[in-house]
């Protein structure tokens, strides 16, 4: 009784989008299942044209670089050194954590024979894009994981745990940059095997370096977006000084983005390009309201100091980025004869991930420090190498 | 006729003028991999072929095409079916290894491994690989190239059914025989061999009187598709090694620094109190 009356009140005690997202996930649950019960012939407009939808598109494809915050930012504070950004890093692990958790969610919902997943592990293709990326988004998860388990030992005060995990901080933000890498990249690696099927404005054989540039880029207007809002409704302090300091790293990384992509576009792509209006609008949308645009704002920002279009600029970019991975997996390759159109089920289903990302973050947000500075308490004393 | 050789790579010819459009290979090949029949429909576009494509239950279909030539109308008959590639992209995608190349020719597809992820349809080049979009746990479908036959010497089910347009053998043999045929009759035949090249090679060739775009064939790159990502997943070892490798001097460097200063500064502080208790001995 007394359980289910503190269930109650910690419901009750949610802002009424909260509540919202817990209703959304219940009912993308229960589409799962009836996907289970009936099918995917049944319940997706999947077909032999369409043979991958919004989960592939969204899921997966879109999913995974909107989660490389974490690396990115492990990388910057860690390996380059730029501490002071530190506090941002906790925030990022938990999101880059539940983003890779609800990836595997995804691609288990899309799996035609889910019970046989774990192939993967056993018959090794090397040649295989997916091989590869499905390995690294195994190990990269139980990598988020581990550096996950930091704010947990510290909420039941377990020493010993922290001052291992701490001893492994260091390797363990190296080897996350090292996997993120490859299957940042390979991601793209999927669809460079789509030769003749999807469009040159898109098709390149610098694919996969350019997903990897455009994730790094969403992955830190991702941490942009994330620390705006848990200022705004979360009651979390306020990080502007710190994202300004994050915001200088930008135009390069887009600026660097948009050079390869239209470099590579006019001397690596195939011909023609601008044959159809439709992927031509498709693409000027992509490149100037989702790319070049943002990196005018955040270049002009990034000289006067000026925070006030931060969160604008972040989002426009990353609606670039997902406009991008639709683009290429679902738009590019679509055939005007044969629509395709994600069915109820499928739809609902991408809702309900969406939504328990952002319930599980402000659940763990509330009750675990993922917020707190930190200061190293004196009672972890830490091996001397990975003292900051 | 040639015989199927086991012990070599084995092909298929078809000569599309030849072929009657009697769908004899289409019945064999139902007949023997026991599929389904399918409701058809009457539809506009591509044909008044039926099915309108392969499908889970129709590993091999005669197209019917119709074009205009000197101002009449003409028409004529295109089997399709999975091609066979000799480096095909479906073996190279697969994860788990579900799809094989087998040295007697087919490329066969094995059940057990295939965990559903479909990227062998996306990436064959010629859309043979096909999804149980009926079923609960769905399998992929294709054409094998009746393996379980070649195995025992036999040819193809519908190459068997085939009066007219079929023949099966070892590739130097078919090739052979398709060339002899475009030099022999010049004006009966486009000077093209349709699958020799395509995607790097494949185990179906064609040979018709009239382009094969007309007929619907589409047109697909020369290379061998693997050949495409195997360039950037072959760098994977390097580049996983390379940014370890990097951003751990990096993290040695950057941290270098401050430890250096750090030690410099616990240093003078020792000296400090040592000389402090010194001075007051
Ligand atoms: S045609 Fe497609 S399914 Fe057949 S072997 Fe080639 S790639 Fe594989
Ligand atoms: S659907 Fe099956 S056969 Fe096709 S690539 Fe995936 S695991 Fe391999
Ligand atoms: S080779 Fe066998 S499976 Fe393939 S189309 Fe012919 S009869 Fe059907």
């Amino acid at each position: 009784m007394s359980a289910a009356r503190s269930i109650s009140n910690e419901f009750n005690s949610y802002h009424w989008f909260v509540k919202l997202m817990m209703m959304l996930v219940v009912v993308g649950a229960v589409s799962a299942i009836i996907r289970f019960v009936f099918g995917l012939g049944a319940t997706t407009n999947l077909s032999d044209r369409y043979p991958w939808g919004l989960w592939v598109s969204f899921d997966i494809v879109t999913a995974v670089p909107l989660a490389a915050g974490a690396f990115t930012l492990g990388a910057i504070v860690h390996c380059f050194n730029i501490k002071k950004l530190e506090p941002l890093v906790r925030p990022a692990i938990v999101t880059g954590f539940l983003g890779y958790s609800l990836v595997c969610v995804g691609l288990l919902v899309d799996l035609g024979q889910p019970h046989k997943g774990w192939h993967v592990l056993i018959h090794w293709n090397l040649q295989s894009p997916m091989f590869e990326v499905a390995m690294c988004v195994l190990a990269y998860t139980t990598v988020l994981f581990i550096e996950f388990l930091a704010p947990v030992a510290e909420k039941f005060g377990w020493k010993l745990s922290i001052r291992v995990l701490r001893w492994f901080e260091l390797p363990l933000v190296i080897l996350a940059a090292s996997i993120s890498t490859l299957h940042q990249s390979s991601l793209w690696t999927f669809f460079v095997i789509a030769v003749d099927k999807l469009h040159n404005l898109w098709y390149n054989p610098l694919l996969p370096l350019l997903f990897f540039m455009s994730a790094i880029c969403a992955g830190i207007c991702i941490i942009i977006l994330e620390a705006i809002s848990c200022h705004k409704w979360m009651g979390q302090p306020n990080e502007d000084e710190l994202l300004a300091t994050l915001i200088k790293i930008l135009p390069w990384t887009i600026g660097a983005y948009i050079i390869v992509r239209i470099l590579s576009m006019i001397f690596l792509g195939g011909r023609p390009v601008f044959d159809t209006p439709v992927m031509t609008w498709l693409f000027a949308v992509e490149m100037g309201v989702g790319f070049i645009l943002p990196f005018i704002m955040f270049s002009r920002m990034s000289i006067q100091n000026n925070v006030r279009f931060m969160g604008s600029a972040a989002a426009l970019l990353i609606f670039g980025v997902i406009m991008n991975r639709f683009n290429v997996s679902m738009f590019g390759m679509m055939d005007p004869n044969e629509i395709y159109f994600p069915s109820m089920i499928e739809s609902l289903v991408t809702l309900g991930i969406i939504a328990a990302h952002i319930l599980l973050f402000v659940v763990i947000a509330r009750h675990f420090p993922i917020f707190e500075h930190h200061t190293e308490p004196e009672e972890h004393p830490l091996p001397a190498y990975s003292r900051s | 006729m040639s015989k199927v050789n086991i012990k070599k790579g084995n092909v298929f010819l078809i000569d599309l003028t030849k072929c009657t459009g009697c769908r004899g290979c289409m019945v064999a090949c139902k007949q023997w991999n026991q599929l389904q029949a399918e409701e058809t429909d009457f539809f506009s576009g591509e044909g008044y072929q039926n099915p309108r494509s392969t499908s889970e239950h129709t590993f091999t279909l005669i197209k019917f095409r119709e074009y205009e030539k000197n101002g009449k109308i003409e028409f004529s008959f295109y089997k399709e079916m999975c091609m066979h590639c000799d480096d095909p992209a479906c073996v190279s995608v697969c994860p788990v290894n579900a799809f094989v190349k087998t040295p007697e020719g087919p490329v066969i597809y094995e059940s057990d491994l295939c965990i559903g992820c479909r990227f062998c349809m996306i990436g064959c080049p010629f859309n043979m690989a096909k999804y149980e979009w009926s079923k609960k746990l769905p399998l992929v479908k294709k054409c094998d190239g009746c393996y379980s036959r070649i195995k025992e010497g036999l040819e193809p089910a519908c190459v068997t059914a085939c009066a007219t347009a079929m023949d099966y053998g070892p590739h130097d043999e078919i090739l052979k025989m398709a060339q002899q045929r475009l030099k022999q009759f010049p004006d009966r035949y486009l000077d093209k061999i349709y699958g020799k090249d395509e995607a790097g090679g494949t185990g179906v060739f064609y040979l018709t009187s009239e382009p094969f775009e007309e007929l619907g064939f589409d047109t697909v790159t020369k290379r061998a598709l693997p050949s495409y990502t195997w360039p950037a997943l072959s760098l994977v070892p390097a580049t996983f090694l390379t940014v370890g490798a990097g951003l751990s001097a990096l993290t040695w460097i950057t941290n270098r620094r401050e430890r250096i200063e750090k030690e410099k500064n616990e240093k003078l502080d020792k000296q400090n109190s040592t000389e402090s208790k010194e001075e007051q001995i």
